[in-house]
């Protein structure tokens, strides 16, 4: 077993909507995979699924060789597969140190060696907290963060347990300049330097181009395109690319 | 370490150490016996709030059948010291493991529930247990006396009668240690946890919180509170009845933790306390009891929407933030 996750033959359906009909989705340790899609097709299903919020009705995932499928999303966090929500949904009275010492206290199994390793944790808290960039705000409650410092937040917890695969799910989309440059830059590092692997989820190509080894396109549930982001202009028809970018300005604006 | 989400420390064991010891004075200033056994009362009714606050506050699971823990350590304590003859002290240990129990029970069924169907899931149970003591009828060892239902079965201490000054002493002590263990809990890593479940448990479930189990243990740990409070008051009043499993409890509970501030403990102990000993004190009629209950609910949500305590907690937050921050308050 090469890779670190493997969703296979992914089927869901909502009432008489189906969703995903058969989509198999691979990452490798280290790899970053893009998702891409248009709206609806299906991205944030199968993410839902990977991290096991949402079951399958068919299909199997397998994290490390070992079958995920019925794991709970608590669990998965602590096998190590963590993410971040496209709406961050935080505890508005919880401050960003106590938010991310939410996830430290209960991402890990419980180690013998607990006692000890607490003050190490909480130095490891405050880097994490430089390193999201959220250290001036640290004592402020979620409730007050700008969306950017949300997605921040979001960010932290979702790394703060060393997990080894991360899923983004539209991580990037509506964020201001330097926000987006500055995760980006902390996603590069994290990836080149501890060797997390990502599953990048995004309708937008360039981002996918910049960031990713290999684009996997769903549409309608299935897996329409997969190969190298420089190729995903091609599939990707220029009118659309165009559009695309327009639709994500707009939103933006 | 810093735990912002509450009111200074100093401060709050200032407030407390001031109340109590106005507290401990008080019965020297003259008071009459009914006014000593109304707040002998209030304070097991203050530690029954706080208890609440453990479960609906923290833990965010909105209960309305909370009387439902506090009646069944009063009926416990009375059946075991009334019926099966067992002492006193091991009947109250008997009770308190016995809501704690019910606690663990009721969480576990509404574990799995979100909001509006916790509190209804919790009524229908509290109301189900009400309308069940209601209807027993139990008789005496000998047969000489019938007792349940709205009479209650009284509560048998085999000692000689505490004087008001004992009872409210021990009340006080009672109040007081509940009150710090109820606050150590709240500010304890779980009660970290039950804050952050009570505020996503979207996100908690995305940090590796396991949800069920935790909201589990804060029903345990509140229901044992309100166990603990519920046979202080059967031991003071000696008898325990369906009131104290009535709807009517389980609403004061709340409404304590409303006007106090959901989540900080103290407000709702201290809103209890002189609610409580207010409308008790002056002698309004229960509908009129009601009413004002209503009115305080009201006054509250208009003028401190988050309760007093948590009103005032909110302003020592935004003076923080200014201070640590970099000023963008927004």
């Amino acid at each position: 077993m090469s890779d670190l996750l493997l969703a296979e033959g992914i089927t869901k359906s909502f009432g008489t909507n189906r969703v995903l009909r058969g989509v198999t989705l691979a990452v490798g340790r280290g790899e970053v995979v893009g998702l891409f899609g248009p709206n609806g097709s299906g991205k944030t299903t199968l993410a839902n699924i990977v991290s096991g919020l949402v079951l399958p009705d068919r299909g199997r995932v397998l994290f490390e060789g070992k079958d995920v499928t019925r794991m709970t999303m608590d669990a998965r966090f602590r096998t190590g597969i963590s993410r971040t929500f496209q709406i961050p949904d935080p505890y508005p009275s919880l401050t960003v140190v106590e938010s991310v010492r939410v996830a430290l206290l209960c991402g890990q199994p419980a180690r013998p060696a607990e006692q000890e390793e607490r003050a190490g944790r909480e130095e490891g808290l405050d880097s994490l907290l430089v390193r999201t960039g959220l250290f001036a705000q640290r004592y402020w409650p979620a409730a007050k963060l700008s969306q950017g410092c949300l997605r921040r937040l979001e960010f932290a917890r979702a790394i703060s347990c060393r997990p080894r695969l991360v899923l983004l799910d539209e991580v990037f989309s509506a964020l201001s300049a330097k926000d987006e440059a500055e995760l980006v830059a902390l996603m590069r590092s994290l990836h080149r330097e501890e060797g997390i692997s990502f599953l990048l989820i995004s309708h937008n190509p360039l981002i996918l181009e910049e960031l990713c080894d290999r684009v996997v396109a769903i549409e309608d549930g299935r897996v329409f395109w997969e190969g190298k982001p420089g190729d995903l202009a091609r599939y990707v028809p220029a009118a659309n690319h165009a559009h695309g970018h327009e639709d994500e300005m707009r939103e933006e604006g | 370490m810093k735990k912002s989400g509450a009111l200074p420390y100093a401060k709050i064991t200032g407030v407390l150490a001031a109340g109590a010891g106005v507290l401990l004075l008080l019965p020297l200033a003259g008071l009459d016996a009914f006014l000593l056994n109304v707040l002998t009362l209030g304070f097991f009714v203050a530690v029954f709030a706080g208890s609440w606050d453990i479960v609906g506050g923290v833990a965010g699971q909105i209960s309305l059948g909370h009387a439902l823990f506090f009646g069944a350590a009063t009926y416990a304590c009375a059946l075991l010291t009334s019926l099966a003859g067992w002492p006193f002290p091991l009947a109250a240990a008997a009770a308190l493991l016995f809501s704690a129990a019910a606690g663990a029970a009721v969480g576990a069924l509404s574990a799995p529930l979100k909001g509006p169907f916790v509190a209804l899931l919790t009524l229908a149970l509290g109301e189900a247990a009400h309308e069940f003591v209601l209807g027993q009828t139990f008789f005496s060892p000998r047969g000489a006396y019938s007792w349940g239902g709205e009479g209650g079965i009284p509560v048998l201490l085999r000692s000689q009668p505490l004087s008001p000054w004992t009872a409210y002493y021990a009340a006080l002590a009672f109040l007081v240690l509940s009150t710090w263990l109820m606050l150590r809990v709240a500010r304890s890593q779980e009660g970290l946890i039950w804050t952050a479940l009570s505020g996503s448990e979207l996100s908690a479930r995305a940090s590796g919180v396991d949800i069920l189990k935790h909201k589990r243990r804060a029903f345990l740990v509140g229901a044992a509170l309100a166990g603990a409070a519920g046979i202080g008051f059967a031991a003071c009043v000696g008898r325990a009845t369906a009131d104290d499993f009535s709807l009517e409890l389980s609403f004061q509970a709340a409404t304590f933790a409303a006007v106090g501030g959901r989540g900080t403990i103290v407000g709702p102990v201290l809103a209890a306390l002189v609610l409580h000993s207010l409308l008790q004190g002056t002698g309004i009629p229960p509908a009129g009891r009601v009413l004002l209950y209503a009115l305080a609910l009201l006054v509250t949500l208009r003028f401190f929407p988050g309760g007093v305590a948590g009103t005032l907690r909110e302003r020592a937050r935004r003076r923080r933030m200014v201070v640590q921050g970099n000023g963008e308050v927004r």
